[in-house]
């Protein structure tokens, strides 16, 4: 209990300091403002205000652990859901690495079947390998692994959204979450209106769903007959992507990569071929120019290079037109650090481990259970285990959020 | 952007009454509700009439006339649809409408269709001089907004051609997405309630219109029909079609459509419908499966088809052994939906 008080006491410091600013947000009044309670543990719903300025007085005397606003704007953000009348929404997008496989396999999460105790780490599974259950106590973490491929997934998704959606970079409003990922957010007039079904066809644009130059067949509804797809690629859309992306691999690719495209090709063959396979098959679609390596190979190829240049999003969020989003200058309950926003082109030089530090003074004694080797800020820390360590203050509470460490008194 | 000049002229305003433009002329004219039976102007009113009953019937709008009595004849018959109030009018009158639009705008010039789009307040503009390959250009809102319910894979966003927010489209392309703009703003000006008080005349028109949707889509689809299926109602006509289908006898198309509209519209489900084919001896599954589906408006153009008309079936010899109820209706669902009432009410049956 002394630990929720400590980072409880920190969070309270935070939201109360004069120096802490909410930064703006648009059409504040219009939208439903949600929190979780550090306390209570319940979500405080359906909430507004005028400003980023009162909202703040009540983060200073309510102290939840997370803050959220709607992407919607409604008539009465304060009614219930129906009788809120919908007016609009901005589009989001969520990468997490939660739901994206990374290099790390997730090797630093744990987890504890809730039903029988059994545990493990890794990737949580689906259910319980020995009773079957499928609710589980989880601990994870953010390593830099997880953070980088996120933020690669969020370099697709805004290529995609610069160069075929045609938005602006100062349009796309990218934000660390505060733990391991990033959203991007459009606030644009022409996509405020947009219903679900229409953002579920952006959803299926970014991941590239539906592609129907993949599929081995297609139905023709005029002739009631199936036929054949013939594989051409043209210079727009995805097909320029596929184009580009083929071109990048067969450059490159090493014969482990050919095995992971899940292609029965003959390296040597593949190999010494390259610049074949490039500008005959490639830029001119004659597929079939190098003996061994057809057209079946090629959509395979093609399906693979698909999922290496989809963006990996989460899928409801995008879809969802009345969702609830963290919201920018907060923090984090799991972590303590802040949702932090900063310009589409700073991307792959945002360091969201040094830049959404919340809590840059004094440090705090905590006993560690279990802690991998982490860097916060300038500090590289751990790893521990069983141990008692004087941590700086925003490591300290990240341990704490993560439940992998006491305060000591 | 290109520039245009075109201009609507009167006879576009004649082919596209639901633009704006024709809005306001139909203002200038000031036709007022209680002139309508005037004979001088029965011209409109008999083509407005006559759009509505082309639309029920073969779900077109029926030829055209001179500017001065098509133009008006339009608002006119969206009063007559209103006053009908009855959902399926309105939806039926809105698609011919949209789906005629569909026809003639294919053959106008890239200037107009452009002209068009832009009187529903779309972001379009022409290619033309570009590397493009495809002559129009259309912001991907103005896209996904009229193609969400389209079902065929070729509409999905990510087979289009998307470049820096535009997705760009051929003339037809743009032409099919434009019906529904036009369907919509249809429906729009057709969910109006209040209405003034009409002539005697147009009251008579709507009955007249009532009575011909009823006869198109069988009483039963009006009023609801049981979920049960009764075989013991089935008319005789469709009787035969369902025995010689049991025992894998030959169909003729009509009969197959005929039979097979006939159970989807009775509530039986497309899966049950399938199987009774399954004795044929050209039976093949999917195929089977798609135009049943196809016929109960789950694919394709989501209209739900309803069997021909008695007179129809008489022409293609599927009429056979007509009993007495047959003499009294004009539509096998509406024989359907007469005999289930009397087999419940256990009242004597009429043959």
């Amino acid at each position: 209990m002394a630990s929720r008080d400590f980072v409880y006491k920190k969070f309270s410091e935070f939201y109360s300091s004069p120096s802490t600013v909410i930064p703006k947000i648009s059409m504040i009044g219009q939208r439903e403002i949600g929190f979780l309670l550090f306390k209570e543990h319940v979500m405080l719903r359906h909430k507004s205000f005028e400003s980023t300025s009162s909202l703040k007085r009540f983060l200073g005397e309510t102290v939840p652990s997370d803050v959220y606003h709607s992407c919607a704007y409604y008539e009465n953000p304060e009614a219930e859901m129906n009788k809120k009348i919908w007016l609009g929404a901005d589009l989001v997008f969520d990468i997490d690495a939660d739901h994206i496989p990374t290099p790390c396999n997730k090797i630093h999460d744990e987890w504890t079947c809730n039903k029988c105790g059994f545990g493990g780490k890794g990737v949580t599974p689906d259910a319980c390998p020995i009773c079957g259950g499928q609710k589980f106590e989880t601990k994870t973490w953010a390593c830099e692994l997880c953070l980088k491929t996120a933020k690669e997934e969020t370099a697709k998704l805004l290529n995609i959204l610069e160069q075929d959606f045609g938005f602006s970079l100062q349009e796309l409003h990218v934000f660390f979450s505060g733990h391991r990922g990033y959203h991007v957010q459009i606030e644009k007039e022409t996509i405020k209106t947009l219903d679900a079904m229409a953002r579920k066809e952006i959803v299926d644009y970014v991941s590239g769903l539906g592609l129907a130059i993949l599929e081995d067949e297609t139905k023709d509804n005029t002739r009631r007959q199936r036929h054949k797809i013939s594989f051409s690629l043209h210079d727009f859309g995805w097909h320029k992507r596929l184009k580009l992306g083929l071109q990048n691999f067969v450059m490159n690719a090493t014969k482990d990569d050919l095995n992971n495209a899940g292609v029965k090709v003959n390296y040597k063959v593949f190999s010494e071929n390259r610049e074949i396979l490039l500008k005959r098959c490639i830029e001119e679609n004659r597929w079939s120019s190098v003996r061994g390596i057809g057209i079946t190979t090629w959509k395979k190829l093609a399906k693979h290079v698909k999922d290496l240049e989809s963006a990996k999003i989460d899928t409801v969020v995008t879809t969802d037109i009345h969702r609830l989003i963290r919201m920018n200058g907060t923090l984090h309950g799991k972590t303590g650090l802040l949702k932090v926003g900063f310009p589409a082109n700073r991307l792959e030089n945002f360091d969201p481990l040094k830049e959404a530090v919340a809590f840059k003074e004094g440090t705090a004694k905590i006993s560690v259970s279990e802690a991998p080797e982490f860097r916060l800020g300038d500090d590289t820390l751990g790893p521990y285990k069983n141990q008692t360590v004087e941590l700086p203050t925003a490591a300290a509470v990240l341990l704490i959020c993560k439940g992998r460490a006491e305060v000591v008194q | 952007m290109e520039m245009t000049k075109a201009r609507f002229t009167q006879t576009d305003l004649a082919k596209y009454p639901f633009l704006k433009e024709t809005a306001m002329l139909v203002k200038q004219l000031d036709l007022k509700i209680e002139e309508l039976t005037n004979p001088d102007i029965a011209a409109i009113l008999n083509r407005a009439e006559e759009r509505v009953r082309e639309a029920i019937m073969s779900l077109s709008v029926g030829e055209k006339r001179e500017a001065d009595v098509e133009i008006p004849s339009f608002p006119v018959a969206l009063l007559l649809v209103i006053n009908t109030k009855n959902s399926f009018i309105k939806k039926r009158y809105a698609l011919a409408e949209a789906k005629q639009a569909f026809v003639d705008m294919q053959t106008e010039s890239s200037e107009k269709i452009l002209l068009i789009a832009r009187d529903f307040d779309w972001n379009i503009e022409l290619t033309r001089f570009s590397t493009m390959p495809l002559e129009f250009a259309i912001s991907f809102t103005d896209y996904l907004r009229n193609t969400t319910h389209l079902r065929d894979k070729k509409w999905k966003l990510v087979n289009r051609l998307l470049v820096n927010g535009k997705v760009y489209l051929n003339k037809q392309d743009v032409a099919r997405l434009l019906q529904e703009e036009v369907q919509r703003r249809i429906e729009k000006r057709l969910e109006v309630t209040e209405l003034p008080v009409l002539p005697e005349k147009i009251a008579e028109i709507t009955k007249r219109l009532l009575e011909l949707a009823k006869e198109k889509i069988g009483q039963e689809e009006m009023e609801g029909l049981p979920k049960v299926v009764t075989q013991s109602a089935f008319p005789p006509c469709i009787l035969a079609l369902y025995e010689a289908a049991s025992k894998g006898r030959h169909l003729s198309h009509v009969g197959r459509f005929t039979l097979t509209s006939f159970l989807v519209n009775i509530g039986m489900p497309p899966e049950k419908v399938a199987e009774l084919f399954k004795s044929f001896s050209d039976y093949n599954e999917r195929l089977t499966r798609y135009q049943i589906e196809h016929i109960a408006g789950e694919r394709g153009s989501r209209t739900r088809y309803t069997p021909p008309r008695c007179v129809t079936l008489q022409t293609h010899g599927v009429c056979v052994n007509p009993d007495v109820l047959c003499r009294r209706v004009s539509h096998p669902l509406s024989y359907y939906k007469r005999k289930q009432k009397q087999l419940s009410s256990n009242l004597p049956k009429s043959n």
